[in-house]
């Protein structure tokens, strides 16, 4: 019994990790710009492909693969807030970016569609068939890979954002603009760099998903709702919630499969952020921000 | 007020009056859903025709709560599945008479919108929109895994399509028309009468309303209330009209249709959602040839209409009326 409870553990860090890795582009985003965008997901399902593409049928290397998806994704990111936030911007209106990128999410889900099929892809890494044998869990050197990456990325990511001149500037562009303009930072350009580090986020874990997930043109839609729920639940806009909340809803998910449901995962999940919403909307670690609760 | 002159110059005369009022135009209204069945005698078109008035329904619904209490509902299609389900259930496992289950299933939808928004009384915008996807999420899910009930992917099939009034000429297409055209009647109404005006100023600041004395937790419930009963008398009538029902119609993408119908019509305006379910129920059917491009059509849609015409297609009727008439009055003042 112990070792099922440790194994799915083990399961719901991997998961996790990539939710958080996910969770946290669009954290980021909403720090700097309390915008939401609706599209992330598809980035990570665009960077699945991208990965897949490039490691199964050009036969190039898995980590090929990963470093091409986190390219799709930056450059996406960049294309999105040039073409959607930027210019919404000026209009100043709270709800018409989120709808526009629901528009480029249905249009992105469809074109995926429409190119790859709906059939799922069988995206088989040469590490996913590695099993390594620890007393009695076990698991793949695909999931020792993803817990690898993942958490190097976050504490790159945390300390980049900590301790590096430019991380310091986008966290005052998060708290002030117009203060973080006049002390000479542009936000402008800090609002497309966090665009782009999110999205390549968002691709990279596309990369690392894909193996793990079911990988259709749909995929992101099943993670994009998770990922809200996790920014939700750990605040929105907050690193170290998202991280919290992130590792709760994958080991939330590998628990709900393994002693209740697979189909229950969605309504576990999103029970507790109905609950969060009601009881904490502030989320586990509360920014100083006075909107939308 | 009494002895502040009454401005009588700009009233049109009482003819001109009648064929530019809402009057006329309803009556017009229902003189074209009565002459459709005529129009359109094949069976392919009676059933497009049904489902473009059901999208009608829900988009005014969301419109209500979106355009006018400027609330995104995204749980719309839960609202949709739970009138549906609730109506069919009520039908074949009580044997309740169809009115009377409709009438159960709008109160049942309208109670849940009630509900879920007072549980996110203290939500606004991004976090009422990702909760009320939570919503659709957890519903849907529940109606594809509580199999004893509603059958789950399997679905239900064969429900019974609605017992025809003692009116002989009245069809299903006529019928749903008619519905749709009352509940615009009353919800135009309700937009025009001092509620829509409450709505619009909770919509437009929260805070100031608050000092104005408005109860914007009550009104926002009032809103995402009528909106769902909207939905679940849409949903009723769904499964009776297409007389099989899977979780998958009710999936979270029926709430992003509706919204892309609501946003390309013109959010704010009753009849602009009208206008934006009308042509994209109606375009996809006679661009058969595209098929699999339909959604991204859509998807297309929504996004140049927020970054290009934020007002829809209504501000687009009246930037081309705006231009006919300046035209006509240049040809006028030549001659």
């Amino acid at each position: 019994m112990l070792s099922v409870i440790l194994q799915q553990g083990i399961n719901g860090i991997v998961v996790g990790g990539l939710y958080v890795l996910v969770a946290l582009g669009l954290t980021l985003i909403y720090g700097v710009l309390v915008q939401i965008n609706f599209a992330h997901a598809d980035f990570v399902t665009l960077g699945a492909f991208a990965a897949y593409f490039v490691a199964q049928l050009l036969s190039g290397n898995y980590f090929v693969g990963i470093a091409v998806a986190l390219i799709v994704g930056g450059v996406l990111g960049w294309l999105i807030n040039a073409a959607i936030f930027a210019p919404l911007r000026q209009r100043g209106s709270e709800l018409l970016p989120l709808i526009a990128t629901i528009g480029v999410s249905i249009m992105l889900q469809n074109a995926m569609l429409l190119l790859f099929g709906p059939i799922p892809y069988a995206f088989n890494t040469p590490y996913s068939s590695k099993v390594i044998h620890i007393g009695s869990l076990f698991f793949t050197l695909q999931n020792l890979l993803i817990i690898l990456v993942s958490t190097t990325t976050i504490a790159l990511l945390y300390a980049f954002m900590k301790f590096t001149f430019l991380g310091k500037a986008l966290r005052a562009v998060s708290q002030d603009h117009e203060t973080a303009a006049l002390m000479g930072i542009n936000p402008n350009f800090l609002i497309m760099l966090t665009f782009i580090i999110a999205s390549a986020l968002a691709g990279m874990s596309g990369a690392l998903l894909g193996p793990v997930l079911v990988l259709t043109p749909f995929a992101g839609t099943s993670v994009i709702v998770k990922a809200f729920a996790i920014v939700i639940i750990g605040g929105f806009g907050n690193v170290e919630g998202t991280i919290i909340a992130g590792l709760i809803v994958g080991l939330i998910e590998s628990y709900t499969t393994q002693f209740l449901d697979p189909g229950l995962i969605d309504i576990v999940v999103f029970a507790l952020l109905l609950i969060m919403l009601a009881v904490r909307p502030t989320g586990l670690i509360a920014e100083k921000r006075a909107e939308n609760v | 007020m009494s002895d502040l002159p009454r401005i009588k110059s700009s009233r049109p005369a009482p003819a001109q009056r009648f064929i530019t009022s809402r009057r006329l135009c309803f009556l017009v209204a229902a003189i074209t859903i009565a002459l459709l069945p005529l129009v359109f005698p094949s069976s392919y078109w009676r059933t497009n025709l049904i489902v473009c008035a059901i999208n009608v329904l829900l988009t005014i619904g969301l419109d209500f709560v979106l355009g006018y209490a400027g609330q995104l509902n995204l749980g719309q299609s839960a609202f949709y599945g739970i009138g549906a389900y609730a109506s069919t259930l009520l039908i074949m496992k009580l044997a309740v008479p169809f009115w009377v289950a409709f009438a159960v299933a709008v109160l049942i939808s309208g109670i849940a919108g009630a509900l879920l928004s007072l549980l996110a009384v203290r939500l606004r915008g991004h976090y009422l929109a990702i909760a009320s996807l939570g919503f659709a999420v957890i519903t849907y899910q529940i109606l594809l895994n509580w199999i004893s009930l509603t059958q789950g992917p399997l679905g239900i099939y064969a429900i019974a399509p609605p017992p025809p009034i003692r009116l002989p000429w009245l069809p299903a297409i006529v019928f749903t028309n008619l519905t749709k055209l009352l509940v615009y009647l009353i919800l135009d109404q309700l937009v025009r009468s001092p509620i829509g005006e409450t709505l619009t100023a909770i919509r437009e600041d929260e805070l100031s309303a608050a000092s104005l004395g408005i109860d914007a937790p009550k009104w926002k419930a009032f809103a995402f209330a009528v909106s769902s009963a909207v939905a679940g008398a849409a949903g009723c009538f769904y499964a009776s009209f297409v007389g099989t029902l899977v979780p998958d119609s009710f999936f979270i993408t029926e709430s992003f249709s509706m919204l892309a119908m609501v946003i390309v019509g013109g959010m704010g305006t009753l009849i602009g959602p009208v206008f934006g379910a009308i042509c994209l129920t109606i375009l996809p059917e006679l661009l058969r040839g595209i098929g699999d491009l339909r959604l991204i059509v859509y998807g297309a849609a929504v996004t140049l209409v927020v970054l290009f015409m934020p007002g829809g297609l209504v501000q687009a009727i009246r930037i081309m009326a705006h231009h006919v008439f300046a035209a006509g009055a240049k040809f006028e003042a030549r001659l």
